[in-house]
């Protein structure tokens, strides 16, 4: 027993099984070093190139003259620049990096085709980076998240297919007969990915459907993508980290069954709720209000299996920098989806629909909640890929509390901003400029929030670095935001 | 908790090639410590979440039947109300609904669609833009001088309330709106946001657009001043002659010469 009175190590299972154990994933590791890799540090690039962008437009909102004369810099290019970087270059790139790693520890087989993963990743990154050329100079489509011109789009949906087609080459060649649960969803996620991608291009672009349904298709599109796609890694990888850290089994099968197929079954039925009051048949917006309330069930049942796994080990995130930003961001999944729910509500989507306050929901899902998780993994991940310790404790303590205050101010402020810029274009004898003023603070105040993530991706990004030119700590004891010794808990990291 | 898992089986060598790394332990420390893979215990449903579950299903499906508007293809109302021009269709006497709106609500609609841009819902303009339309002598003065306005349009400096405009340019209206619409819409601001002056029929705008028929562009301060402060002709129903905007005119602008 230690000082927090928690178990903090749980007996040796036969010293013999355990070499093997551990013999077995070393190799894996190894195998996954170079794909991981690339995977994570052009995330990194993206990411710092995503945060940049982000300041700029959050700062275009209170002070639209900034460098406007300029027009490859002016709000309507540089705003899908900013979002289209964050989702395709950070967030799903990270995401395919954590989730190759997760996979071919969980098939228990050393990574096979990693060309497959490289030629991958050379293809998104290109991809990515014309995409982005195209907005800048004028291209973009216009539809959100698909602002991608068609010549970045095809290329992005080879690259996809390459990663898609190892993922299920290596689920065939698994050993042992478990299926964890982080394989379902990863699973679930590459083949979900270029269902909607595919759909969302088909519908749009290629056979376009008539008239408003386009903003339908757009909507169902960049809504699912926060769900089937991301929010599926993110659980994934959530199931995996949590139990793993702290040595303790996933508290329920059942709950974990029941959590994926009726997210998998509900989810898909989301998005046009973000188009109330908008000019199409009430029950194909209900549908998807009433399948918004239904995700309700996924979201108690994930949010429980977590919750019971966790009981009793809270104080672990004291001193673990992966249990710590992966639990935040499982919470803020739950907060997420709570919050999904309230503002689809009709009665409440009449005050904060079409306002600031979408902003605030894409940006809990797809930060608070995805990015938290994957940083978390990446803080696990790393150090075996590369065999260094992250440097210092103190780095990845102020990473978390700028991201995690940075996210808190960003969301409260965008959603109260929201509902006040909503209530004021409700009110008939306020004029439409009165009730976009009165945002200004808001706005001003997630800039604010903006300069806080910034600093944290740099300091993550220079931690990162570190790791990557091999001047991580070379030691055999994990790097924990607190002294473990002086405590004397016990933690495996 | 179920703790007993079976034994991890052997590496069966399928796949792997153990000469690739001389010394595990020294490479890879981190494996060493890390906890064993994750598990998955298999604790039952608890009661509460089945009623929650219960709870959701009731919500979202009694949400679904109110709002759905009767899974109508055509229906926008989310509460099942049919669209009112679904019902100039269907019925013989369709366009009741819309024959019932007076001159003064009509007017509102052409207001909100074409001028609310500019004058604004209030219809006090933008200071140093668009002049305001509560209030001016213009528009509560006789008849004509607006009406030349929204016909033809004005452009250049203006004067209103005492105070100058002149940066923006109103369009000429005679080629958007029809006769009944712009008397429709002259009738509201005539009788809006507290202006009081008599209303416009479209007989009279009808004879105005003939008049100025071969007037090509649009009209200058000056212009609208040298036409005479005068309620429009022809076509007036019964009563109209009262004309209390002109007795109720304040500040009368001053009369250009002639």
């Amino acid at each position: 027993m230690n000082a927090t009175g928690i178990p903090l190590k749980e007996p040796a299972i036969s010293a013999a099984a355990g070499d093997t154990e551990q013999f077995e994933r070393a190799l894996i590791d190894a195998s996954t070093r170079v794909p991981v890799l690339i995977f994570y540090t052009s995330a990194m690039a993206w990411l710092i190139l995503g945060t940049l962008l982000a300041g700029f437009v959050s700062f275009k909102l209170h002070t639209p003259d900034l460098l406007s004369d300029i027009s490859f810099l002016t709000w309507g290019r540089v705003r899908p620049v900013h979002m289209n970087v964050m989702v395709y270059g950070w967030a799903s790139m990270a995401g395919m990096g954590t989730a190759i790693w997760l996979m071919a520890r969980l098939c228990r087989t050393v990574l096979r085709y990693p060309l497959l993963l490289v030629a991958g990743a050379g293809f998104w990154n290109l991809g990515v980076f014309l995409g982005v050329c195209g907005i800048l100079l004028g291209d973009s489509t216009g539809y959100q998240w698909l602002e991608f011109p068609s010549y970045a789009a095809i290329i992005l949906f080879v690259a996809y297919t390459l990663v898609a087609s190892w993922a299920v080459l290596m689920f065939r060649f698994r050993r042992g007969e478990q299926i964890y649960i982080t394989q379902w969803y990863l699973l679930g996620a590459f083949l979900w990915f270029p269902w909607l991608y595919a759909a969302g291009q088909l519908m749009l672009f290629v056979v376009p459907v008539q008239g408003v349904l386009q903003a339908a298709v757009g909507w169902w599109y960049a809504n699912n993508l926060l769900f089937l796609w991301f929010g599926a890694i993110g659980l994934g990888t959530a199931y995996y980290m949590i139990p793993k850290v702290i040595g303790r089994p996933v508290y329920s099968y059942h709950l974990a069954t029941i959590g994926f197929w009726s997210y998998a079954l509900f989810s898909s039925w989301t998005g046009m709720q973000r188009l109330v009051d908008g000019p199409f048949p009430a029950w194909m917006v209900t549908a998807s209000i009433a399948a918004t309330i239904l995700t309700l069930i996924p979201v108690a049942t994930v949010g429980l299996n977590h919750h019971m796994t966790m009981q009793g080990y809270f104080p672990l995130m004291r001193y673990s920098p992966t249990l710590r930003f992966t639990v935040f961001g499982a919470m803020s999944y739950t907060v997420f989806s709570l919050v999904g729910v309230l503002i689809s509500l009709r009665s409440v989507a009449r005050y904060v629909n079409f306002t600031q306050a979408s902003i605030a929901y894409s940006h809990l899902g797809l930060y608070a909640f995805f990015t938290m998780v994957i940083f978390g993994s990446m803080y696990y991940i790393v150090p075996r890929l590369i065999g260094r310790e992250w440097r210092y404790g103190s780095l990845i303590k102020l990473h978390f509390w700028a991201s995690a205050y940075g996210i808190g101010l960003m969301t409260l402020m965008l959603l109260a901003g929201g509902l006040t810029q909503g209530t004021g274009m409700e009110n008939p004898s306020l004029a439409f400029s009165e009730s976009v003023e009165s945002v200004l603070p808001y706005l001003r105040g997630r800039s604010l929030s903006g300069i806080l993530l910034t600093v944290s991706h740099f300091i993550f990004a220079y931690h990162f670095g570190l790791m990557l030119f091999g001047l991580g700590r070379k030691s055999t004891v994990p790097t924990f935001l607190n002294p473990v010794e002086a405590e004397g808990a016990e933690v495996a990291h | 908790m179920n703790e007993n898992t079976p034994p991890p089986e052997p590496p069966s060598g399928q796949g792997m090639d153990y000469s690739e790394i001389a010394d595990v332990h020294e490479v890879h420390a981190a494996v060493q410590r890390e906890k064993r893979e994750p598990r998955v215990g298999r604790e039952p449903l608890s009661i509460w979440l089945i009623a929650v579950y219960g709870l959701a299903v009731f919500f979202g499906g009694a949400y679904l039947g109110r709002f759905s508007g009767n899974f109508s293809g055509e229906a926008l109302d989310p509460y099942g109300g049919e669209m009112p021009t679904m019902k100039k269709v269907t019925g013989p006497q369709g366009a009741q609904p819309e024959a019932e709106l007076s001159p003064h609500d009509r007017g509102k609609k052409v207001f909100a669609a074409n001028c609310q841009t500019c004058h604004q819902a209030n219809g006090l303009g933008v200071a140093g833009q668009y002049p305001p339309l509560a209030g001016s002598e213009f528009t509560t003065g006789g008849s004509r001088r607006p009406a030349m306005i929204v016909l033809k349009g004005l452009t250049g400096p203006v004067t209103v309330k005492g105070q100058k405009f002149g940066a923006a340019v109103m369009q000429p209206w005679d080629k958007t709106l029809t006769d009944q619409k712009i008397a429709d819409v002259l009738t509201y601001e005539r009788s809006e946001w507290g202006n009081n002056a008599s209303p416009v029929t479209a007989e009279q705008i009808a004879a105005l657009r003939k008049e100025l028929a071969n007037h090509p562009n649009s009209f200058t301060e000056p212009e609208i001043l040298a036409a005479p402060e005068e309620d429009l002709l022809g076509g007036a129903p019964g009563g109209a002659p009262p004309k209390p905007g002109e007795a109720a005119k304040p500040g009368e602008p001053p009369k250009p010469k002639g």
